[in-house]
């Protein structure tokens, strides 16, 4: 999302006004506030009251003997010190370090291919790869799982079948690569459409200066387009930055099917699942979701100044 | 300040001649491939080449399409022949209707796929449709009037674009457990109605394709706001509203961790919920049904998705972008 196009917006609202009109505009001005009042009682009530509230509760304990005193900063130490909290950020930091370089480079190398028009079909490709974006996670993941599963699975024939045995895509060391591959599978056509129009977007005459310098068509690639979409690239990277460290619903299908190779703090949010829902620790499942709030809302921020430093508004 | 905007210029034009209908996002059509694009012998290609490079595109295909394919094979087998039988092949008995027909029992007592789907449904409808109004009358109203706190409010609710969807939900529920929403549908249906990103798409939308001089000329005829916002900028606002209403609409379809959570009673689940209980007790209880379930079950999900994705694409395309970083 362009910042600048929000400071633009901003910008028009107020308008320059003779002070003869003023009051009369004030006070139609005003009425605008009727329209706004229904979304921002909904906003109040279901985002920032349940905001504050997990807040309020993340500076609580509650014991069966006891109830519930405040413990002030008590069960954030306990999160920042939680081995299972922790072990969850880094797996999902592994699986973001090999995910979205593989993801993104699939995409640009399709997006290339139909920006220059070097296959044929290539509308009925673009069309055929962003349909997983239509498929809801758990019916990709639970789908995903069948064609994986050790007993019946497909790809485990598949697999015997050209003489590699024994293999379990369910096993501890091969699930994060499983779930890559999902993952890969689901959003590979959306990245690609960005990085498409993006690509789309890249000045004709730009790449025609460079044919009649005879550049040859990897250096065209490499060192005039992919310059020239870095901002989307980088709008990429922190949206499936984001992403990852929200995981949850693939490895909880995963789970469903083999319990053994999701532990209970695989990633971060199935931590908070299992503190709130599994063992009934509101307070400490509170303050772990106001810590991976913040943690993404810096990211987000922190993209948002990256891209404004470089110059790469939009 | 005050640049010229799109609105200006069409005021420039007369007020009689029509205002432009789209903005840039929505007015852009569908690429056009072989208009724009340089032949490809001028980078000197051989081709081979093409051939090539549209064999790797048809491996990807491949790989895209793999799992949609097996789920519409095997939604045509009995269990025993989803076990036993190559998976990309068709096997007797061809069991497709006597499957379909088990969408409509309460096949082990734990809820009947039907009724999921009128759920997923309904509340898709509900809070699509209450994301897409709350957001029309707040875009607009951030858009056309600057009221005192105007531009700060707006700064508030952009910020609530960087909050992520795990972070609300969880709060969510412990909010619900104090004011009895757990195991109500309003508990899903409310909070899907807001949607910072809709009021801004709704915001900039408006500030392009419904003129300020319209206003202030209906306003000059004695028109109410309400009235001015009904008859005059809701019609200019329809292609914006499409596409907030189709983003809410997914966004409350592939919802998964908020029903999982709040819904323990069955009758009230949406289908992710569903299917994903299913498919854990498919594995877990040996059920005979279960599997066939679990696969037309999944078929039947997304064969109304693609074919609304595939129809609509024009309106989806243009919010794309921002919808990804309200989810």
């Amino acid at each position: 999302m362009s910042s600048t196009a929000i400071r633009a917006t901003a910008a028009r609202t107020a308008r320059p006004r003779g002070p003869r009109q003023s009051a009369w505009i004030h006070r139609r001005d005003r009425r605008g506030l009727w329209f706004v009042i229904p979304f921002l009682v909904a906003f109040l009530l279901f985002m920032i009251a349940p905001l504050g509230y997990a807040i309020y509760t993340s500076l609580y304990t509650t014991r069966i003997i006891g109830g519930t005193t405040f413990s002030g900063a008590a069960n954030y130490t306990a999160t920042l010190q939680s081995a299972d909290f922790w072990s969850g950020v880094v797996r999902v930091a592994i699986y973001a370090a090999f995910q979205i370089p593989i993801m993104l480079a699939i995409a640009f190398f399709f997006a290339t291919i139909f920006d220059l028009g070097v296959a044929k079909w290539g509308t009925l490709f673009r069309t055929i790869f962003f349909v997983p974006f239509a498929v809801p996670a758990v019916v990709g993941a639970v789908m995903w799982s069948f064609l994986l599963e050790p007993q019946f699975g497909p790809f485990v024939h598949i697999a015997n079948a050209v003489g590699v045995h024994n293999v379990d895509f369910f096993s501890s060391t091969l699930m994060l690569p499983s779930i890559v591959v999902i993952v890969i599978w689901e959003w590979t056509g959306y990245n690609m459409v960005i990085l498409y129009t993006a690509l789309k977007s890249v000045p004709r005459d730009v790449v025609e200066a460079a044919i009649l310098d005879d550049t040859p068509l990897w250096k065209i690639i490499l060192r005039v387009k992919l310059p020239m979409v870095r901002p989307a690239i980088v709008l990429l990277i922190f949206l499936n930055l984001i992403g990852a460290l929200q995981l949850f619903t693939e490895p909880l299908i995963l789970y469903y099917f083999q319990p053994q190779a999701i532990s209970v703090n695989y990633t971060p949010a199935i931590y908070i699942y299992w503190t709130a829902i599994g063992d009934g620790e509101y307070n400490l499942a509170a303050a772990a979701a106001v810590v991976l709030g913040l943690v993404i809302v810096v990211i987000s921020v922190g993209s948002l100044a990256f891209r404004r430093r470089r110059g790469e508004l939009g | 300040m005050n640049a010229t905007t799109a609105v200006d210029r069409a005021a420039a034009r007369g007020s009689d001649e029509a205002p432009p209908r789209r903005s840039r996002w929505l007015r852009r059509k569908p690429e056009d491939p072989g208009n724009d694009v340089i032949p490809i012998e001028m980078y000197g290609l051989k081709r081979g080449t093409t051939t090539f490079l549209t064999l790797v595109c048809a491996l990807f295909a491949i790989f895209t399409l793999i799992p949609i394919a097996w789920v519409m094979i095997n939604s045509t087998k009995t269990q025993a022949n989803i076990f036993e039988t190559f998976g990309f092949w068709f096997a007797r008995p061809f069991s497709l209707f006597h499957n379909f027909s088990l969408l409509f029992q309460n096949v082990d007592g734990y809820g009947t796929y039907i009724q999921w789907m009128g759920n997923t449904a309904l509340y898709a409808l509900l809070g699509g449709g209450g994301a897409t109004a709350l957001a029309a009358f707040a875009g607009y109203g951030f858009a056309r009037f600057s009221f005192r706190g105007s531009r700060i409010l707006f700064y508030f609710v952009i910020a609530a674009l960087l909050v992520p969807i795990t972070a609300i939900t969880l709060p969510l529920y412990l909010v619900y457990a104090k004011v009895h929403l757990i195991n109500s549908i309003w508990g899903m249906v409310l909070p899907s109605m807001v949607s910072p990103v809709g009021v801004y798409l709704m915001r900039v939308y408006v500030e392009v394709s419904v003129p300020r001089e319209l206003i202030d000329a209906a306003r000059l005829d004695g028109a109410g706001e309400l009235r001015i916002f009904f008859r005059l900028a809701l019609p200019l606002m329809v292609p914006g509203l499409m596409t907030v209403l189709l983003l809410s609409i997914v966004g409350v379809w592939n919802n998964y961790f908020l029903p999982l959570i709040i819904f323990s009673q069955n009758r009230l689940y949406p289908l992710t919920v569903g299917l994903g209980l299913w498919a854990q007790r498919a594995q877990n209880s040996g059920n005979a049904e279960l599997f066939p379930l679990v696969v037309i079950g999944g078929l039947v999900t997304i064969i109304p998705l693609i074919a609304l994705f595939l129809v609509l694409q024009r309106y989806w395309r243009s919010g794309l972008l921002l919808g990804s970083i309200a989810n």
